[in-house]
């Protein structure tokens, strides 16, 4: 749409102004760089700025820049007709502070979150998203991960997976990732000697130990298990809030039903997560995956016939 | 003047409002802002009627840009000229505060800003990051060993957050594990963030009394159905709605032995039962305990309370049937 486009673009106009104002001159490239955008295109911008004004719009009404840097590619604003940036919208201020208020809930995110959060509430006011009961990531393991990642260290943790086996294992920590509201550890694992993505708050303990790291980190954000298979499940629409966040899933509405095509990279882990909406499901292919299901609905009932 | 672009126009306007005395109307700024066209006094009456409509269509555009782009525009009505309105901008109340980000907290704020990517939000944000990084000196921003994706955080939570920063009343399908999908309308007072579990909080007007709702579950788009700051957001929430205080039961669970350490992590040691050991496990939602149960399989046992093993074992025959039917 022209309207957002010219919206987007003044941002940046007034961005480049607020930026000279604070930094001083500062190079075309520079600006460039630091905008996200092209030469090209920051020159267009200050020219455009250098014909804007106040009403008369003769030379002293103008925004003015100094016209022989300007000929050196070095932008120096003389006079600013009093432009800055503008403060937050209602929506971008609410993005911005969700989305910091999301990270710090997942217990992974490095502290300047929290005071970046902090910093924007006491210029800006509150925006109606509040984290709480976040996850005892305790203090001692993230610490602890934190040392390694930077030292360039191998970690020996103890860690309780989703079927809940609890196992010790050395891993290569490469960074903390937030996926979906939670906090994960990436790293190379020795014992599976594999890359693995592991939930922070099923580390249970972590200890440096004495093994450089010396796989690469995963040039791929997120979960590196790769899918083996796509799965085809049917469901009533009540149920879709199991299938609609996962990863690459693609979702067609069909009346009071929806047909979720989603890649399975863990046959175990999606049998579980579709055990908890049985009474919304309607069908479930290829036949693996349904003998999962199948396998696990009738693990849990024998379990209850003690 | 010659028509020049939109953002030429914006730029101009937001200047001489700026610096407007007191006010200027909307005849001074079409006769005085460059980009506007002006009256001509060799139009005939037809023609100068449809270009002031042309005006009038232009200037509500780019008020309304201005609202986007987060400007605060002041009306100033005049009493000596009746009901005429006249506009302003006070250029330190429109002024982004600074807010001297230091480099790890600046990498921070730029992976919030991503944070939305392909939501309804993700244009908002980038705004919100070329706003911030206008004074971030170049360079100045760390790399962090920390990065995030999320692909839960829906339409819906934008919808909502933008709600209740306006205060405007929503209407929305939820998928409730009693009743099936029902329409709700709600007061969205406050989104809370929980262990990867989003909630709204708000008021639901039709039980009129308030009400947690998880976000998952919001199963259609949230449409908003009311004018802005049409209600209060009280000030601290009724007790017993904040995810981590309310208690709403406790289960004793078996579980056969080296298994199920979240369960035992987040309850008590209740002793043993042959096999399997006994733990006793606090709840806030049984149906999250529920899915628990059923994730582990056979490695779990619901003893009590009766209504918790009836659901594990309804969901486990419906999956049954459901997969030797299909």
């Amino acid at each position: 749409m022209a309207a957002d486009r010219a919206v987007s673009r003044v941002t940046r106009l007034l961005g480049i102004v607020e930026y000279l104002e604070t930094h001083g001159a500062t190079p075309f490239s520079e600006l460039a760089a630091h905008f996200g955008v092209t030469v090209t295109q920051i020159e267009a911008d200050l020219f455009l700025l250098w014909v804007s004004g106040q009403p008369g719009y003769s030379h002293g009404d103008l925004v003015d820049f100094d016209g022989s840097a300007f000929e050196q590619q070095i932008a120096d604003v003389t006079n600013a007709q009093g432009l800055r940036q503008v403060s937050y919208s209602p929506r971008e201020a609410a993005a911005l502070m969700g989305a910091l208020a999301a990270l710090v809930a997942t217990g992974a995110a490095p502290d300047a979150a929290q005071s970046a959060l902090a910093k924007l509430t006491a210029a800006v006011g509150s925006v109606g998203v509040e984290v709480v009961d976040v996850p005892e990531v305790n203090a001692v393991i993230k610490d602890a991960l934190d040392t390694s990642i930077s030292a360039r260290n191998a970690v020996e943790i103890t860690y309780v997976d989703a079927q809940q086996r609890r196992t010790v294992r050395v891993v290569e920590p490469h960074r903390l990732v937030a996926i979906d509201g939670a906090g994960y550890l990436e790293c190379y694992c020795l014992r599976a000697d594999d890359y693995r993505t592991l939930r922070l708050d099923r580390i249970e303990s972590a200890r440096a130990a004495d093994v450089m790291v010396t796989h690469p980190p995963a040039s791929t954000l997120g979960f590196s298990l790769h899918s083996s298979f796509t799965a085809t499940v049917r469901i009533t629409r009540a149920g879709r809030w199991a299938v609609e966040d996962l990863p690459n899933a693609q979702l067609e509405i069909d009346g009071d039903e929806v047909v979720a095509h989603f890649p399975v990279a863990d046959q175990e882990w999606i049998a579980g997560r579709l055990l908890a909406i049985a009474p919304h499901l309607r069908s479930v292919t290829p036949e693996s995956l349904r003998a999962a299901v199948e396998a696990r609905a009738e693990d849990v009932l024998a379990a209850h016939a003690v | 003047m010659a028509a020049g672009s939109a953002e030429e126009r914006l730029l101009n306007l937001i200047i001489a409002l700026m610096h407007a005395r007191v006010r200027m109307t909307k005849d001074e700024i079409r006769a005085r802002v460059a980009g506007y066209e002006r009256e001509d006094s060799s139009w005939d009456e037809e023609t100068a009627k449809r270009r002031k409509a042309t005006f009038e269509r232009m200037f509500e555009r780019d008020k309304d840009a201005l609202r986007k782009l987060g400007i605060p525009v002041v009306t100033v009505r005049s009493q000596a000229h009746g009901d005429d309105i006249g506009y302003r901008i006070d250029p330190s109340q429109a002024a982004l505060p600074p807010l001297d980000f230091t480099p790890a907290e600046s990498a921070v704020v730029a992976l919030a800003a991503d944070y939305w990517r392909g939501a309804a939000l993700g244009a908002d944000a980038s705004q919100a990051w070329v706003k911030a990084s206008s004074q971030i000196a170049h360079g100045q921003v760390d790399e962090l060993p920390f990065a995030t994706t999320s692909s839960r955080l829906s339409d819906a939570a934008a919808a909502l957050v933008e709600a209740i920063q306006l205060r405007q009343e929503v209407a929305f399908d939820y998928a409730s594990a009693s009743s099936g999908d029902a329409r709700r309308r709600v007061q969205p007072w406050k989104i809370l963030l929980s262990r990867g579990a989003d909630y709204l909080v708000g008021l639901d007007l039709d039980r009129v009394a308030p009400r947690t709702f998880r976000l998952s579950r919001v199963a259609s788009d949230v449409r908003v159905t009311g004018e802005p700051g049409a209600y209060e957001v009280p000030g601290t929430l009724p007790s017993g709605l904040t995810h981590s205080s309310d208690v709403a039961g406790e289960a004793l669970i078996a579980v056969r032995p080296e298994t199920a350490h979240a369960l035992r992590a987040a309850g008590t040691d209740a002793g043993t039962d042959g096999d399997w050991d006994l733990v006793r496990v606090p709840y806030a939602h049984r149906d999250d305990l529920r899915d628990q149960v059923l994730a582990l399989g056979g490695a779990a046992r619901v003893i009590e309370p009766e209504g918790l093993k009836d659901e594990v074992l309804g969901f486990a025959r419906a999956a049954v049937e459901v997969c030797r039917g299909s």
